[in-house]
């Protein structure tokens, strides 16, 4: 077993431990005092420098591990080798398509696609990519072409930093429509139908998107203020945006008007 | 800063890359509503650049971009392509389409994109 620096979260304060890695299970020692086999590990999530494991034995338990990044490489790779998860051997691009750009070269890796409770593994002895299933904006079957042929490939859409990012998985037919069945299941609680909102409602989300503030919209689609708060808060009861900031509108008081009339006068002089 | 030419079926789409160019500094010199439209409004304006549709009514985004390549082979012509249309990507820069931006449009894409083909 070999011992590496790292901080695990305990009684909610950081804490720097000696971690202890194993070919089947990792050793969280005091204060933590906990072992975790990798094949008890339901879910696994990163978040920047963060590995989120949760693992199952009579009850469920959550840790949480920073390291630095060739430490927290080797246990994705051991823990998605062993985990309690949907694995399959595929090839896959990710990514494949940024922000509608595509990728130039981006090869096809061969490795396994592990779906794990809230997310999608891409593993290869290069990279493991993970896709949070609550960040998956579509998945599709399609065809691209590979090596000059229309081939069947599962195209995944997720949303990473503000951008839609497009990875593909290749698989032989019957898997990849095993794993679409799976992904689309395991997604399900996420599709909306298309019609919550309506056609100007649609509009001033594709316009927020775009990067325009309020004013701007209010300008473009010729809609009063009003009318641009009612559909704000159908897209936020909809979970499909959030506020950032929220501005002010004012008008001045008579002191105010007083204020700027001298400054005024005085500018004159 | 560039003359361009826009062309979309829908009036939306249009208003929204008029806006995000106006706020780049370009100047819009012309719009088209379906690619038989753009081929007539390329020759009249002779635009810097167009920002051309793919799915129109007439005459599609390709069409309409091998007829302007056809009248001008140093035409610059960047194509709006929805997410996931990949091949229609590749068909467009075969034909001489010299960049693609998608939609939904994301303001700074759009002007980089923009910026970079008019520098060819």
């Amino acid at each position: 077993m070999k011992e590496v620096p790292a901080k695990v979260e305990h009684n909610k304060a950081w804490v720097v431990i000696k971690l202890g890695i194993a070919e089947d299970r990792i050793v969280l020692p005091d204060p933590v005092n906990q072992e975790i086999l990798y094949k008890t590990v339901v879910d696994l999530a990163e978040r920047k420098n963060t590995l989120i494991i949760t693992f199952k034995t009579q009850a469920e338990g959550v840790v949480k591990v920073k390291s630095v990044d060739k430490v927290l490489e080797i246990l994705k790779k051991l823990i998605l080798n062993s985990c309690n998860a949907y694995r399959l051997a595929a090839y896959f691009k990710s990514p494949a398509i940024r922000g509608g750009v595509l990728i130039q070269g981006a090869p096809w890796e061969k490795g396994s696609i592990v779906v794990v409770r809230t997310g999608i593994w891409f593993v290869s002895p290069a990279k493991q990519v993970c896709v949070p299933l609550m960040d998956a904006a579509a998945i599709e079957l399609t065809k691209t072409e590979v090596q000059g042929k229309p081939t069947d490939i599962i195209c995944i859409d997720h949303v990473d930093a503000g951008e839609v990012v497009s990875s593909q998985v290749l698989c032989p037919i019957s898997t990849l429509q095993v794993l679409f069945n799976f992904l689309k299941d395991a997604t399900k609680g996420m599709d909306m139908k298309g019609n919550e909102l309506d056609a100007v409602g649609q509009q001033v989300a594709m316009l927020v998107y775009s990067g325009m503030d309020s004013h701007a919209i209010e300008n473009m689609l010729n809609i009063p203020h009003k009318e641009l708060d009612a559909i704000y808060d159908r897209i936020l009861n909809l979970q499909l945006g959030e506020v950032v900031a929220v501005r002010r509108e004012i008008q001045l008081t008579t002191k105010g008007v007083r204020y700027i009339s001298d400054a005024t006068k005085s500018q004159v002089k | 800063m560039g003359k361009i030419l826009i062309v979309d079926d829908t009036l939306f789409m249009r208003t929204l890359l008029k806006n995000i160019l106006f706020s780049g500094g370009h100047t819009i010199i012309g719009e088209a509503g379906d690619g038989t439209e753009a081929v007539e409004k390329y020759k009249e304006l002779k635009p810097d650049l167009v920002t051309m549709d793919v799915v129109m009514p007439k005459m599609n985004g390709i069409e309409a971009l091998k007829s302007i390549k056809a009248l001008d082979p140093a035409a610059r012509v960047v194509m709006c392509t929805a997410v996931g249309q990949e091949q229609m990507v590749k068909l467009a820069i075969k034909t001489g389409a010299k960049g693609y931006i998608v939609k939904p449009f994301q303001a700074p894409k759009v002007l980089e994109e923009v910026k970079n083909v008019l520098a060819t």
